[in-house]
């Protein structure tokens, strides 16, 4: 018997599935890219929480969520939540798979196709807007959001770089970059000069000892 | 219609349950439609309100262990209003073939209707067909379903027997059907809801309670778990196995033909 209660399962994947298929749906740039995956099966199980689920690409407009699937995968990735996490918003998503946790079975050529997919996705939040409440003011309330999520990001990176500047530079409570690289270039000099300074004692003992023994 | 309270062994033989009541054998399959024909109308409007919408979220995951592809047969027994034959209809795709069986012309007609709405009809056959005596050709369907159908046959291991017969080999039956809760608590829960609200909303919205009375009550009669399980093996049925859902109100019972 299975362990999660299946409806729950299920009914948490119905509403990711279907947020899923309008997310696609609001964006067309990516239904041909989508289309180039059509047919392909993806299995990820998640250890944190021991679940199976796995991603069936219909169509380049369609996908489906399931816990139980008997097709072909194409590739099989097995991780925590953080792991899968960091994968999803990485900008090199093949680095992630190489150094991160996850173990991967399979063609990781699709599994790749399909994050590049996801983060080029570009979804038209207006779209909905405008058939909902129509042109001029689903127009205006989209461009209302936009601008909002414009001054969101733009205080969020500057927010960032003044507290960097504060740690940094005022408050002193971590060294600059660039002092930290110069530190750790100057130990690793310093490893290797003592790695060398070994190697001549040793070749130095080796030959005492030789020259002891033909006395 | 008899009451089981005064029942002798040789009537026992002679009757079945109809709810909590005893009836002739020969009678249960008229009383049963007599029900369907009395909800028929409203059966999806019902479904949603009596199970909070639940009872799609049941059918997704048997969909999902049906494992259904494109080109195969699939036949859902009790298909009633078609919701499953819809979405078999695009899983088996133009090549494969979904029969929507159901022994009540009332819901068959609903659920004819439904299909062809929903634009499901190159690939769906409707047939009115008992599922005891399934009119069908041994070793001839990939898949069977059987969604809250089962409670309502009148020889359950007749019907067993009778899906084993058409599905091919390897082919699998899911029976996905109400059942016993896994807890006390919510078995307690369960039956306040049961016999007190279930009547009540079908005597508010179908302006017929005693259809959902019945409708309690064949849950109540119905095998449980393990029993179900021991059925499915006893008329032949490999690798049987059932999963829980909603702490047991539901369970969707595996086998497959060997």
């Amino acid at each position: 018997m299975t362990q999660h209660d299946p409806a729950l399962i299920s009914a948490a994947l119905a509403g990711i599935e279907r947020a899923l298929n309008q997310a696609i749906a609001l964006s067309p740039t990516s239904h041909d890219e989508l289309a180039g995956l059509a047919g392909t099966v993806l299995g990820v199980e998640v250890t944190t929480v021991d679940l199976t689920v796995y991603l069936d690409i219909i169509s380049g407009t369609e996908a489906r969520l399931m816990t139980h699937c008997e097709l072909p995968t194409a590739a099989f990735v097995r991780g925590t939540v953080e792991d899968f996490a960091s994968l999803a918003s990485s900008k090199d998503p093949a680095a992630v798979l190489i150094n991160s946790g996850i173990e991967l079975e399979g063609n990781s050529g699709s599994l790749i196709a399909l994050q590049q997919v996801i983060s080029r996705m570009d979804i038209d939040w207006e779209a909905p807007l405008v058939a909902t409440l129509g042109d001029v003011m689903g127009h205006q309330i989209a461009e209302t959001l936009r601008s909002m999520f414009r001054w969101g990001e733009s205080a969020h990176s500057s927010l960032r770089r003044q507290i960097s500047e504060f740690v940094l530079e005022e408050a002193r409570l971590t060294p600059p970059k660039a002092e930290l690289e110069y530190f750790f270039d100057a130990v690793q000099s310093l490893s290797m000069q003592v790695d060398r300074v070994q190697n001549k004692l040793e070749k130095l003992r080796a030959k005492v000892e030789q020259k002891r023994g033909q006395a | 219609m008899t009451d089981d309270t005064t029942s002798t062994p040789h009537e026992e033989e002679n009757t079945t349950d109809f709810g909590f009541s005893r009836v002739n054998r020969g009678d249960k399959a008229g009383m049963v439609r007599g029900v369907f024909d009395s909800v028929a109308g409203r059966y999806d409007l019902m479904n949603d309100l009596m199970s909070g919408g639940i009872h799609r979220i049941w059918k997704r995951f048997t969909i999902e262990l049906s494992a259904v592809r494109t080109g195969q047969t699939v036949l859902d027994i009790a298909g009633g209003t078609g919701d499953l034959a819809a979405k078999f209809s695009r899983l088996v795709g133009p090549e494969g073939q979904v029969i929507l069986a159901d022994i009540n012309a009332a819901m068959l007609t609903v659920g004819r209707d439904r299909l062809i709405d929903k634009g499901a009809t190159g690939n769906v056959q409707v047939v009115q067909a008992d599922a005891q005596a399934l009119p069908f050709d041994d070793n001839s369907i990939d898949c069977i379903t059987i969604a809250f159908g089962l409670r309502n046959v009148t020889d359950k291991a007749m019907a067993l027997r009778s899906m084993l017969r058409v599905l091919r080999p390897g082919g699998r039956l899911l029976v996905l059907e109400f059942s016993t809760p896994t807890s006390a608590l919510l078995g307690k829960l369960y039956d306040q809801y049961s016999f007190q609200i279930l009547p009540a909303m079908g005597r508010l919205i179908a302006q017929d309670a005693e259809s959902y009375r019945y409708l309690a009550e064949s849950i109540r009669q119905h095998p449980d778990q393990e029993t179900l399980l021991e059925m499915m093996e006893v008329a032949g049925f490999a690798n049987c196995r059932y999963h829980n859902m909603t702490g047991g109100v539901v369970a969707l019972h595996q086998g497959f033909k060997a």
